[in-house]
């Protein structure tokens, strides 16, 4: 359509303002494709791939096709796979306690009292140090610091504290609580310590100026103003954690099973079925506890 | 009575208070008036208690406050941008001093209820109580802010440049507001702002702040018209101050001042005998409604302005570029002695 014939047509034109509207939409599209492809190939379909292989038939060594219920039942009914649930669940709780509880007066100290911003920036690189090593290393690093004969019992005794080493130090529970509140707590301390550095210095002094004490202007002030981002670091922890297998594997000598430990055995013996089984568990338990975070805060409203 | 006394506070190598002298007696609208950076947000600050001073005394009936952690002060400060608490409803915003402070809070909900109540009423916020405060606009939020404060009933109300962040009608409208409430509940303001139009207007009392010191503090009146020091007259933008020596004649000395609207202008050596004249090149008008200020710039560089009022002019027309002679009568004329 040349430019004059749209000039003198203008039931077949389109105004100004509907190009442009066009434009934008064609835009937005375009912005999105990519990952709305992504999302569709690598995402939605393999989950429905999952669901789907979770009610295949499983022999020893081989799955076909055939659609049964078998694995679900066995699943549910076998007391190993019901503890690794609650294990799972049990951990989750723990090392998202002991985030909050590490992170928070952390993120209170980077985002509040460190009101130059150069610095809040240099301390909150410091807390990601340790990311610049590999996973793996992070992990095993523990094993030196809580073996029987590693830094921490060594000190205990040679200060007379104790005249036994500490067994329950390493390859225990206690030492996969450990690992993973370190490794996952700078995922606490970001979102926390930017909810606080929002807050108006001014809002504290007038609590301050209206007789609140400094523990009262916390539980009142603080606390609620920066709950959006412990929720939102308490979606980061849970997701990591919940699927967590590679801390349990390597410091609990398995003593520890997690759901995340029961895909990666089952798929090394081949169960694809049960393996498939397990992570459609998962995935429901992730979904429910982010689903359970989102309704505690409306984080619409403080974005 | 809030008395300041010799109080200084320096940043680093910035001097912002040096040995303040200040009174603000009892039920009494007290207005500072200061240019930016002249520290009056300080001097609030140090009396308010986020900061300390370096050296002075600040009390309150005699008794010492400085030193004092700021929730124990008693004192009521409202904020230039409100600092209202954002995941507060209005109503609990007012109530928050009456129930969380830490000095006999209130622990009768339905006490609490009628005080916030009270105060919202008279402040202009009734049926306002239940909205968040981010869906009221920028006027009810400084109500929000001074109910606030005023429902602690403080000691005296520390107000930081309280109409800056809102628009001219509203300003107007809450300057009579305010000065309406503090009559009301009898307790002191002390009203910071760096417009000389809004601590007129506003106080019952006016003080002026420059170079880290109080310069003057008097009636508005009585300042306006008898500016005790060059100082206190720049602040009041209504005097022009320059050297006696401009003038013809030997009449006088040092550094004067003549009010903007006291300054008559002729043609150049058409100045009538009897009043001190010098001469000045016009450089502007500037049209304000009822009035319109002319600029002029005398033989040393000077900047003089002259106010003409449009129902009595007494201005002839003026030609840019082209010199005038400017004059006034001898007994409008301020001399400060000392160092300007």
């Amino acid at each position: 359509m040349s430019a004059l014939s749209t000039d003198t047509h203008s039931a077949t034109t389109h105004s100004p303002a509907e190009l442009r509207e066009k434009k934008d939409r064609r835009r937005a599209i375009s912005l999105l494709t990519p990952g709305l492809l992504w999302m569709f190939f690598f995402m939605v379909l393999p989950m429905a791939m999952v669901i789907y292989v979770s009610f295949w038939t499983q022999t020893t060594f081989s799955v076909n096709s055939t659609l049964t219920t078998a694995s679900w039942k066995h699943f549910l009914s076998s007391a190993t796979y019901l503890s690794a649930i609650w294990t799972t669940l049990r951990i989750w709780l723990i090392v998202l306690i002991a985030t909050v509880v590490v992170g928070y007066p952390v993120a209170l100290f980077i985002g509040l009292f460190v009101r130059n911003k150069t610095l809040q920036t240099a301390l909150l690189v410091a807390c990601v140090i340790p990311f610049w090593t590999s996973f793996l290393i992070r992990v095993i690093a523990w094993r030196p610091m809580l073996g029987t004969e590693g830094a921490i019992n060594v000190i205990l005794m040679k200060l007379g504290i104790i005249s036994e080493p500490l067994t329950f130090l390493l390859f225990s529970e206690f030492s996969v609580l450990v690992g993973m509140t370190q490794i996952y707590c700078v995922f606490m301390v970001g979102p926390i310590t930017f909810m606080l550095g929002r807050i108006d210095i001014s809002v504290i002094e007038a609590a301050r100026d209206l007789g609140a004490s400094f523990g009262t202007i916390f539980r009142r002030i603080i606390l609620p103003l920066s709950l959006p981002g412990v929720i939102v670091g308490a979606i980061f922890v849970s997701v990591m954690v919940l699927g967590e297998f590679a801390t349990a594997a390597s410091l609990s000598g398995r003593k520890v099973n997690l759901l995340g430990n029961i895909i990666v055995s089952q798929v090394g013996s081949l169960k694809w079925a049960f393996a498939a089984v397990a992570g459609v568990v998962l995935t429901i338990i992730i979904t429910a506890v982010i689903a359970l975070a989102l309704r505690l805060v409306d984080l619409r409203k403080e974005m | 009575m809030l008395t300041l006394s010799r109080v200084s506070r320096r940043y680093g190598e910035t001097v912002a208070l040096s040995g303040v002298d200040f009174v603000v007696p009892e039920n009494t609208y007290m207005s500072l008036l200061g240019a930016s950076g002249s520290g009056k947000t300080t001097l609030l600050r140090l009396i308010a208690g986020y900061e300390e001073p370096d050296q002075g005394e600040i009390s309150i009936d005699g008794e010492r406050i400085d030193g004092q952690p700021s929730h124990l002060r008693d004192i009521g400060f409202v904020f230039q941008n409100f600092a209202l608490f954002p995941h507060l409803t209005v109503a609990e915003n007012v109530a928050f001093g009456l129930r969380y402070r830490a000095s006999a809070p209130l622990t009768k909900e339905s006490e609490i209820k009628e005080r916030t109540e009270d105060m919202m009423a008279l402040v202009g916020l009734s049926g306002f109580g239940h909205r968040a405060v981010s869906a009221i606009s920028g006027g009810q939020r400084q109500r929000v802010a001074l109910a606030r404060t005023l429902v602690c009933e403080p000691r005296i109300v520390l107000l930081d440049e309280p109409l800056g962040a809102l628009d001219a009608n509203l300003r107007a409208r809450m300057c009579d507001e305010l000065k309406a409430i503090r009559e009301r509940l009898g307790v002191s303001f002390l009203h910071v702002t760096g417009s000389e139009t809004e601590a007129l207007t506003m106080g019952d009392k006016v003080a002026v702040l420059a170079n880290g010191r109080i310069v003057q503090s008097d009636a508005p009146d009585m300042l306006f018209n008898q500016p005790g020091n060059a100082e206190a007259a720049r602040h009041l933008n209504a005097w022009n101050i320059f050297e006696a020596g401009l003038c013809r004649g030997d009449f006088s000395s040092g550094t004067i001042a003549v009010r903007f609207d006291q300054m008559d202008v002729s043609a150049e050596g058409a100045a009538p005998q009897g009043r001190p004249a010098l001469g000045a090149k016009y450089l502007t008008g500037e049209f304000n409604g009822p009035t319109a200020l002319s600029f002029f710039r005398a033989d040393d560089g000077t900047l003089l302005q002259v106010i003409d009022h449009l129902s009595q002019p007494r201005l002839p027309d003026l030609v840019e570029g082209q010199r005038y002679d400017i004059h006034f009568a001898p007994q409008a004329l301020r001399q400060f002695h000392g160092a300007a």
